[in-house]
């Protein structure tokens, strides 16, 4: 029994979630469902297309899946995607030459938001949804005194980030997996990524084991306010300009593909590659839905309607083990 | 190495700690003995670095330390195995093992095939033999203490502290412990062991330091003490004023509960016990072995997969609490704060809570007929506090124990189970808590009393039943019982 | 723990100095940043503002009290201010005339409650988390709202509605009057009531309240239910207050209650909170925006104040709480 079971042991990023399996039925169902209302919908092309429009929701839900994984939540993502995709265009205001120090001064400047919300969390021995509330509105409230409208502009060249496409593959989105990857590996490979889970496993026991939280918490609101502002820099090279409401949306949508990913939203089990699998279901969904010309208005539906079978259906296995 | 002097910590309600001092000698196994709630968790947290004294110095190797963290205290050599384990459940056995001290490689990052290789190792080195893949919430209670020994282990440790490691196991992974720790001290570690169990004090330490009501009452040489010395160095007085008299048959022939071979998933299976009007039963065994599943079961909180039960003549497939309660029958659960109380409100809410229909009218409280009520159990039981508005999360555990049985003594009219009743009271409130029941039970109650302490069971019960593993091994008549007998049905292995 | 463990709840208080600045400390905030507010604009404290003021409190009370018992029972909701703008759809969908008016309230509360069951099914018998329970309904309302009005609302609000929302009596809104109402009746109800009784119970520990022989599913469900059912009403007054319809009325209500609540003292840990406090926070919030108003700062810093009022509220609660 145990030798064929080894035999057929899953690869690690499959075993490591279980949540996964999941999140590719669903989007083998949805695939399926495509095949037969259009040829067209199974095609690389089109395929390359959803992959391309992943790329948003996947890169502030990367990010989510971390601070998720701790045991907390960052409920300031929208507002700092706004933030930094004013700060970008605004910036660089359609000079070439100062794209580079902006991108690398805006990342600095997400990274250093995340690192305060995590500051704020010890400090303050505040629960993380309050502190990142507050975050977030001080941050709405930042942006908007910096424009109150579009703002700036960034040069043509800039929007490759959005548009781009080597050898057929879309860029924005491939930064995106590769910063999966790159976490993914970190939080199986690193001392720091075990201890991620652990924490959010078992707060109380992470401190008498003596994890340093502070450290850990760091990392994780950092990494999720790099994600954001990577996002801010991505929406402001696809509308060519920041918008100070333009994030607004994602705080709650970051959340969906995390836990259609198999992510616990108390923490502790789960994994960036299930939430990258999750923000690709749900632009394949979107465009399904496109295809079988269902309004826009009705999209919002069976999203819905996904994410309460989705999380409805997880709570119940895990209830069983 | 380990020097504590004048240590004092107060807690809301509770004096925990005056004046402790404690001297742990290198490579000594030494003892820490007490009743519950005399301290012994509240001083090791505070060696531990999980607690600030309010008073008092430590030093370690004679330089005084001020641990701030449990990580100070850890990388100074200092691990502490504690009761309620600080275990990982999600994670892999070799991860838990691991977590914070990591395998590495050469790049620096986690090594897992060693990480699993190292962790097997370590543990057939402990004699036991479990996946480290396997994740900790599969594993037996036993089993997860092994993987935290494991963990003290893996680092540099000079000082390890037990927290009463014995309430969870039993017979062979109790010698096997005991074989291991003995072999810790012949390394040079010394061991800090936490019990309330005489015999295994004696086995195994070379001094023992004994605490009562948070204070110091002296430290011996375990060659020169006899146990009913320790005895009453624990107690404070003679066992035999603890316990009120048994009173003279005042029991009935009918049953007021009957279980018909009643199992509860697989924690309990095929029960059958009975339970007269005005009897004491304890139900002994070793923490696991189902008591509390048992208890639970009786009084509805979780299901009955098969079995009937009878409870006053009526018989029932299903129970649940408010059909428990509306049959007379109270139930004080093994851990007050996160079961038998309403901890964020008074002790007048926490009187009636169960019976709330008898003070609303209209749907509305009457608060002036709650107040009554509780300020009437408040005197009858002489509870600590400033008046039935207290909010019970400030009282002593004793007290929140004493409202919690007051509670039911009220509204109990046939059955009263009480899990672990005297655990975290001072014994003080134990003598009154004995009281109480034995009053209760002449009143014509049956009490259904689950106990790990067996000094309690033995003065206490009108018969005793045993548990192991879900099933009942045994019954004796409370006045015949002794610690052995008990110990053996409680434990011993099954025939091969 | 500390010393001194602060019950708001269906507990009698004593009068000492100490539990009372605990129990009623932020109700001093009240009357000071009147005050302040009064004298760094002396148009603040002139009738016309405070009347106005009242005019915009009672939408946000009104969902903050339905907030506060959902966390009280340890939950959130986030769906309150989808719930008010799907209400304020469905006050525009009828003829737009006062005789339809009991339809828009019949429909509204049906709405509401079947939000409000789908909730609190999700959270105690599907045991999914509150804020992802609540966020699935707060999309799947957006959805059906989406789809029934194809992303253009239109119609007119019956004029009952709209003095109900905008008018006043001598002063006075009509909608503070409503306000009055329900917290009247709510406050007896969760602080005086063996439901209300029952809610703290179960909101301190669930598995306590299981064992006191209460039905803790039905008491959460019901409290998710009564959320709804508030936000539904302050939806139809904001749409009666706003006169137009779009998707979105009630946008960020939903944080605004939270904060309300966290500002009065409604624990997000569950058991503890009250009417009272929740109409503290509202008012709180209300009065800040409006000195922020008068003040001449920019509008947005509205938010970074709100921000910092928030995080500040809920340190100093844990410092006082200890834990």
């Amino acid at each position: 029994m145990t030798a064929i079971a080894a035999r057929l042991t899953p690869p690690w990023w499959l075993r490591s979630n279980a949540g996964l399996i999941g999140v590719l039925v669903l989007i083998g169902a949805v695939s399926i469902v495509g095949a037969t209302v259009s040829d067209r919908f199974l095609t690389l092309g089109n395929l390359l297309n959803v992959y391309e429009q992943t790329t948003d929701l996947a890169l502030v839900s990367i990010g989510q899946t971390l601070t998720i994984l701790s045991g907390g939540i960052d409920l300031s993502v929208g507002s700092l995607i706004s933030l930094t995709s004013c700060l970008t265009s605004g910036l660089i205001n359609g000079n070439p030459d100062r794209v580079l120090p902006v991108v690398a001064g805006v990342l600095a400047l997400g990274t250093l938001v995340g690192m305060i919300n995590a500051a704020l969390v010890v400090a303050l021995r505040v629960h993380p949804l309050i502190v990142t509330l507050g975050m977030g509105a001080i941050l709405q409230g930042v942006t908007l005194l910096y424009a109150l409208g579009p703002v700036g502009r960034v040069p043509r060249s800039f929007n490759v980030l959005a548009y781009g496409r080597i050898a057929g593959i879309p860029i924005g989105a491939t930064v995106a997996l590769t910063l999966c990857i790159l976490i993914a590996l970190l939080l199986r490979y690193l001392p720091l990524g075990r201890q991620i889970y652990a924490l959010g496993d078992d707060a109380n026991s992470a401190r008498l084991v003596g994890l340093r939280r502070t450290r850990i918490l760091m990392f994780v609101y950092g990494a999720s306010g790099f994600c954001c502002a990577a996002t801010g820099l991505y929406l402001a090279a696809r509308f060519g300009v920041g918008q100070p409401y333009t994030g607004v949306n994602y705080t709650l949508a970051s959340i969906t593909p995390v836990v259609l990913g198999g992510t616990l939203l108390s923490g502790g089990r789960g994994g960036v590659i299930g939430t990258m699998f999750g923000a690709f279901l749900i632009a394949l969904l979107n465009n399904l839905l496109n295809f079988m010309d269902v309004s826009k208005h009705y999209q919002l539906v069976a999203q819905a309607v996904i994410i309460i079978l989705a999380v409805s259906i997880y709570v119940e296995r895990r209830r069983m083990e | 190495m380990l020097t504590l002097k004048g240590i004092s910590r107060n807690f809301p309600g509770v004096r925990a700690l005056s004046g402790v001092n404690l001297e742990v000698r290198r490579g000594e196994i030494h003892g820490l003995l007490g009743e519950n709630g005399a301290g012994k968790s509240t001083l090791i947290k505070i060696v531990a670095g999980a607690l600030a004294p309010d008073e008092g110095e430590i030093s370690f190797d004679d330089r005084p330390v001020s641990w701030s963290s449990p990580r100070e205290a850890k990388l100074a050599g200092v691990h502490v195995v504690y009761q309620e384990f600080a275990l990982f459940p999600q994670l892999s056995v070799a991860e838990n093992i691991y977590l914070g001290n990591e395998r590495r490689n050469a790049l620096g990052l986690v090594d897992l095939r060693r990480t699993r290789r190292d962790a097997s190792e370590l543990m057939k080195k402990l004699g036991v033999s479990l996946d480290p893949r396997a994740s900790v919430a599969s594993l037996s209670v036993a089993d997860q203490q092994m993987v935290e020994i494991a963990r003290a282990m893996t680092h540099n440790v000079r000082l390890l502290i037990l927290d009463e490691p014995t309430a969870v196991i039993a017979g062979r992974e109790v010698a096997l412990l005991f074989d291991r720790l003995r072999r810790l001290r012949n390394a040079g570690v010394s061991v800090l062991f936490i019990s309330h169990r005489l015999d295994e004090i004696f086995a195994l330490c070379d001094r023992v330091t004994i605490l009562k009501d948070g204070r110091l009452v002296g430290t011996q040489d375990t060659a020169d003490v006899t146990r009913e010395r320790l005895i009453t160095m624990m107690v404070g007085r003679d066992l035999g004023d603890l316990f009120p008299p048994r009173s003279a048959a005042t029991r009935t022939d009918q049953p007021v509960l009957r279980t018909d071979t009643i199992s509860i998933g697989d924690r309990v299976r095929d029960v059958s016990i009975e339970l007269h009007a005005g009897e004491i039963v304890a139900l002994a065994g070793m923490v696991g072995a189902g008591r509390s599943d048992l208890a639970l079961g009786l009084f509805g909180a979780v299901p009955i997969s098969s079995g009937t039960l009878h409870i006053a003549g009526k018989r029932f497939a299903a129970m649940s609490p408010a059909r428990a309660i509306g049959l007379g029958m109270g139930l004080v659960t093994e851990d007050r704060k996160s079961q038998g109380l309403a901890m964020l409100l008074d002790i007048a809410a926490n009187m009636t809570g169960p019976a709330l229909g008898e003070v609303t009218r209209h749907g509305m409280i009457d608060r002036e007929r709650e107040t009554s009520i509780a300020a009437r159990e408040i005197e009858r039981y002489r509870i600590a506090c400033r008046g039935p508005a207290t909010p019970v999360a400030t009282m002593s555990g004793g007290n929140q124990q004493k409202v919690v049985i007051a509670r039911w003594a009220r509204l109990c009219r046939s059955v009263l189970i009480l899990d672990e009743p005297t655990r975290g009271v001072d014994v003080g409130a134990k003598a009154e808590i004995y009281r109480i029941m034995r009053e209760l039970a002449d009143s014509g109650l049956a009490i259904l009393m689950i106990s790990s302490e067996l000094t309690e069971v033995l003065g206490m019960a009108d018969r005793v039943i045993v548990m192991r593993e879900g099933r009942i091994t045994g019954e004796l008549p409370g006045r015949e019982a002794t610690e052995e007998s008990i110990m053996h049905l409680a434990t011993s292995e099954r025939a091969a | 723990m500390s010393g001194s463990v602060e019950i708001a709840s269906q507990v009698a208080p004593s009068w000492s100095v100490r539990t009372v600045m605990t129990r009623f400390g932020i109700a001093f905030a009240l009357p000071l940043l009147l005050l302040l507010g009064g004298v760094m604009s002396p148009a603040f404290l002139s009738p016309g503002n405070l009347s106005n003021m009242l005019l915009q409190f009672a939408p946000l009370a009104i969902v903050a009290m339905g907030q506060c018992m959902v966390m009280i029972v340890r939950g959130l909701d986030l769906s309150v201010a989808s719930m008010m703008a799907t209400a304020a759809v469905i006050a525009t969908g009828f003829s737009g005339a006062d005789r339809d008016v009991a339809s828009i309230v019949a429909m509204a509360m049906v709405v509401a409650m079947a939000a409000g069951l789908l909730n609190g099914f999700l959270v105690t018998k599907r045991q999914v988390s509150p804020f992802l329970a609540t966020l699935a309904t707060m999309i799947l309302l957006q959805g059906f709202r989406f789809a029934y009005t194809q992303g253009a609302p239109s119609g007119n609000v019956p004029p009952f509605l709209r003095v109900l929302g905008s008018g006043k009596f001598h002063g006075v809104p009509y909608n503070a009057l409503v306000l009055l109402l329900l917290a009247a009746v709510l406050g007896v109800v969760l602080h005086r009531s063996g439901f209300g009784r029952r809610i703290f119970i179960v909101g301190g520990n669930p598995v306590t309240g299981r064992l006191f022989g209460i039905r803790s599913d039905a008491v959460t469900i019901a409290c998710y239910v009564i959320s709804s059912c508030l936000a539904a009403t302050a939806g139809l007054i904001l749409s009666g207050y706003v006169g137009l319809v779009d998707n979105w009325v009630g946008q960020g209500y939903e944080l605004d209650s939270i904060v309300a609540c966290v500002v009065g003292r409604v624990s997000l840990r569950g058991g503890r909170g009250s009417i009272l406090g929740a109409l503290i926070g509202a008012a709180i919030i209300v009065i800040l925006a409006n000195e922020v108003l008068l003040l001449g700062i920019p509008i947005q810093a509205q938010l970074i104040i709100k921000g910092i009022v928030i995080v500040a509220a809920a340190a100093v609660y844990t410092r006082r709480d200890g834990s």
